[in-house]
C-alpha cells in the first residue's frame, strides 16, 4: 500500500480537481459554480451548516449524482463519474454515514463483500483473511479479530472497518461523510489516527464533519460551503475555529457576494 | 511467526507468551478467544499459557460476556490501583494508564487542532480517561491522580503555566483544578521536558547517574535537569526552558514576546518555513518521514536543528556538568540524522571531561518518555501521600 515517496507536494498535480461544479434539484440550487481540489498526501476539511452542500459534492465525487454542470478532474485527465462503480475504478473510496456494513459477518467477510475473490468458483477465505490482516496492520486499526462478526465491535472499530474496506481496491482518494459522529473520545481519537495513517499512506483524503476540532486536528486544508457556494478555504496548519465559524455562518466580512 | 527462531519446546512457549502478553497490552483487554485470533494461537495453547500467566500473576481473568456468551476476559494483572499519564503536545495528545509496577495497561494518542482551546482539551482528557478504564473494566475510584505534563514551564504548587503567551488560550488557568474537580482525583501538573527527564532517570537511559539532562525538539523545544537525582525545577518552573534563550539576536520575535529565541528557529514553524519554498506546504510528521528516508532538504533542515540546540544544551551542560544528556521529542525519530550534528556540536562547545566524557543517547523510552514521566510523576506524587497519611 505504500507508494514512492514523492519529493515535493507543489509538483504533484491535484487528485481530484473540480471546477465550477453546479447542481440543482429543479428551484433548489444545491451546489453553485464550486471549486474543490484534493492533493495525494493531503487530508481536506469539507465543513458548512446543515444544507450547505457537503453531501451533494461528496455524492457528485462517489458517482452517485451527476452534476448539472462544471468539470472533474482526476490526475488531470477530465472524466465523467457516472456511477458508484466508474468511482471506485477511478480509484475514488467513500464511506458514507450509515457505513454500509453487514452486521451479521465479519470483518474480512465485510472488507471483500460484493468483491469476494474467487477463482474456478471456490473463495480464497485464506487469500482475503490475509490482504484483511495486512490492510488493517497498514492502518494499526485496534480490531483484535477478523473473525468477529460486526454487531460485536465498538463504533470506532466499525469506522475503522469500513475504511478498511475502501483500501481493498487500492484507490488515490477516499471521501469520510461524518466518521466521528456519535462516537465516543476514545473512538475519535481511533478514527483520527487511522484518517492520519491514510495520508501517509499517501492517500488524498475528504473529511466530512460538524466537529471543528476533529477537523483542525487531522485537515492540512479546510474548504467551506456556505449555501451551496465556496466560502473560504483555510490552511490546517494556522486556523483559528473563530475564523471557520465565521465562514460556516457568513459573518460580515466572510461571505461571498450572491450573483 | 516467522520472526522467532526454530528451536526447542520451551522457546516455542516462551514465544507464544510473549505473544499472548503483547497482544493484551495492545488492546488493554480481550477475551480468550478474541486472544487466540489476535495471536493466531490455538484456543487449547491460548488456554494452558493465560492459564500459566495468572499463575504467575501476570495476567488477570474475570468472567464476561460476548454477545450473550460467556467468556473470559483477560487483562493485565495489576497492583495497587492505577495511574493516568496524559501529555499535551502543540498537535497531539498522548494518554496512558499504568500501575505501580510503570507496567502500561492502556494506551492512546489523539490529534489536536493549532492553539487548541483549554476547555476542549481538558474535556477530550477527562472522557479519554473515563473511556479507557472502561476498556480495563475499571472506574475512576481506581485511580490514584493523574500527570498532566504541558509544553510550557508550569508552577508546580499551582499547576499553572508561569510564563505568558507560550500556550495561547492556557494561560491564568489552574489546569490542575479544573481537571481534579472533573474527575475528583489529584491532578499533578509539570512541564513535559522535565516529565521526560523524570522518566529517563527512573525507567529510562539517564538511570545509573544522579545528574542528567533530557532535551526534547518537537513543536518547540524544552530541556529537563536532573540533579542529584532530583528534579530541579527552579524557583517558579522556568529552569531548562532552553527553547526561550537568544540565538539570534535580529531573529523573529517570539511567542515569549523577545527577539531570537532557539524555538524561533528550531521550533516547527520555523522548520516547515524554510521548507516552504522548495518543498510546498508540509507538516512535522512529513518533515520527519522524508528526513528518515534521507530527503536531502529535509535531512539539512533536521540536520541543522541539531546543531543549533546543541549549542544551547553546551552552555546548559557547561553550568550543571550532567553524566548524560538523554534526547527525545519528535525530531529524536529521525534518529542519527538529528543526534549526530547536535552530539558534534555538543562535544565541541563544552569542556572534555577526562574522567567520565558526557554520554549524549536518543532517550530510551523515545517519543514515550515524557507520558511515562507523567505517569512516574502520578505516582511518585501519590507515594508521598500515602507515606504522609501513616
Amino acid at each position: 500500500m505504500t507508494s514512492p515517496i514523492d519529493t515535493s507536494d507543489t509538483t504533484t498535480g491535484p487528485v481530484l480537481s473540480m471546477h465550477g461544479i453546479t447542481k440543482r434539484f429543479g428551484a433548489v440550487e444545491a451546489l453553485v459554480d464550486v471549486t474543490f481540489e484534493v492533493r495525494p498526501r493531503e487530508v481536506v476539511g469539507l465543513i458548512g451548516d446543515n444544507a450547505a452542500g457537503k453531501s451533494t459534492l461528496a455524492k457528485i465525487i462517489a458517482g452517485a449524482l451527476q452534476p448539472t454542470a462544471g468539470l472533474i478532474e482526476i490526475d488531470g485527465a477530465g472524466v465523467t463519474i457516472g456511477s458508484p462503480s466508474a468511482a471506485h475504478r477511478l480509484g475514488i473510496a467513500t464511506v458514507f454515514q450509515d457505513l454500509a456494513l453487514c452486521e451479521n459477518l465479519d470483518v474480512s467477510a465485510n472488507l471483500f463483500l460484493g468483491r469476494e475473490l474467487n477463482a474456478t468458483g471456490f473463495l480464497h477465505e485464506g487469500r482475503m483473511a490475509q490482504l484483511t490482516r495486512s490492510v488493517l496492520r497498514d492502518l494499526r486499526a485496534q480490531i483484535p479479530s477478523i473473525h468477529t462478526p460486526l454487531h460485536q465491535l465498538s463504533g470506532g472499530q466499525r469506522q475503522a472497518v469500513a475504511i478498511a474496506r475502501t483500501l481493498i481496491g487500492e484507490p488515490r482518494l477516499v471521501v469520510l461523510d461524518e466518521p466521528t459522529a456519535s462516537l465516543s473520545v476514545a473512538q475519535t481519537a481511533e478514527v483520527l489516527t487511522l484518517i492520519e495513517r491514510l495520508r501517509d499512506l499517501g492517500l488524498g483524503v475528504v473529511f466530512i464533519s460538524h466537529n471543528l476540532t476533529d477537523i483542525g486536528a487531522t485537515c492540512d486544508r479546510i474548504e467551506v460551503l456556505r449555501h451551496g457556494r465556496n466560502n473560504g478555504s483555510f490552511a490546517g496548519s494556522s486556523v483559528r475555529q473563530a475564523d471557520l465559524i465565521a465562514a460556516i455562518t457568513g459573518a460580515p466580512g466572510y461571505g461571498t457576494a450572491h450573483s | 511467526m516467522s520472526r522467532w527462531p526454530a528451536g526447542s519446546q520451551s522457546a516455542l512457549r516462551e514465544a507464544n507468551t510473549a505473544l499472548i502478553v503483547d497482544a493484551v497490552k495492545q488492546f488493554g483487554g480481550l477475551t480468550q478467544v478474541e486472544l487466540a485470533d489476535a495471536t493466531g494461537l490455538s484456543a487449547a495453547t491460548v488456554s494452558t499459557i493465560v492459564k500459566e500467566l495468572t499463575q504467575t500473576g501476570v495476567v488477570d481473568t474475570r468472567p464476561t460476556a460476548r454477545s450473550g456468551r460467556r467468556a473470559t476476559m483477560v487483562t493485565l494483572a495489576r497492583s495497587t490501583g492505577i495511574a493516568a499519564g496524559i501529555v499535551v503536545g502543540h498537535r497531539g495528545l498522548q494518554v496512558l494508564l499504568g500501575d505501580f509496577a510503570h507496567e502500561v495497561l492502556a494506551e492512546r494518542t489523539m490529534p489536536l487542532p493549532p492553539d487548541h482551546p483549554l476547555d476542549t482539551v481538558l474535556d477530550r482528557i477527562a472522557l479519554l480517561v473515563v473511556d479507557m478504564l472502561e476498556i480495563l473494566g475499571t472506574d475512576l475510584t481506581e485511580l490514584a491522580g493523574l500527570g498532566v505534563g504541558l509544553p510550557a514551564p508550569v508552577e508546580a504548587s499551582t499547576g499553572m503555566i508561569s510564563v505568558r503567551g507560550i500556550m495561547r488560550g492556557w494561560d491564568g488557568e489552574h489546569v490542575g483544578n479544573v481537571l481534579a474537580k472533573r474527575l475528583g482525583r489529584p491532578v499533578h501538573v509539570e512541564n513535559a521536558a522535565n516529565l521526560g527527564a523524570l522518566a529517563e532517570a527512573t525507567l529510562g537511559a539517564a538511570r545509573p547517574y544522579a545528574d542528567s539532562l533530557y532535551v526534547r525538539s518537537s513543536f518547540t523545544a524544552g530541556a529537563g535537569i536532573m540533579l542529584g537525582g532530583r528534579l530541579h525545577r527552579g524557583y517558579a518552573g522556568t529552569a531548562g526552558e532552553i527553547g526561550h534563550v537568544q540565538v539570534d539576536p535580529l531573529g523573529q520575535i517570539c511567542r515569549c514576546g523577545r527577539r531570537g529565541c532557539l524555538d524561533t528557529v528550531v521550533g516547527a514553524d520555523a522548520l516547515l518555513a524554510s521548507l516552504q519554498v522548495s518543498h510546498g506546504s508540509l507538516t512535522l510528521r512529513d518533515v520527519i518521514a522524508r528526513a528518515i528516508d534521507g530527503d536531502p532538504g529535509c535531512a539539512r533542515v533536521v540536520a541543522d536543528a541539531g546543531r543549533a540546540v546543541g549549542l544551547v544544551v553546551s552552555g546548559v551542560c557547561q553550568t550543571v556538568n550532567p553524566q548524560i544528556v538523554t534526547v527525545g521529542g519528535e525530531l529524536s525519530e529521525c534518529g542519527e540524522v538529528f543526534l549526530a550534528p547536535l552530539r558534534e556540536t555538543l562535544r565541541d562547545h563544552t569542556l572534555p571531561n577526562q574522567v567520565a566524557p558526557m554520554e549524549v543517547q536518543p532517550a530510551l523510552l523515545g517519543t514515550e518518555a515524557e507520558v511515562m514521566g507523567a505517569l512516574v510523576h502520578a505516582l511518585q506524587s501519590t507515594d508521598v501521600r500515602m507515606q504522609r497519611e501513616r
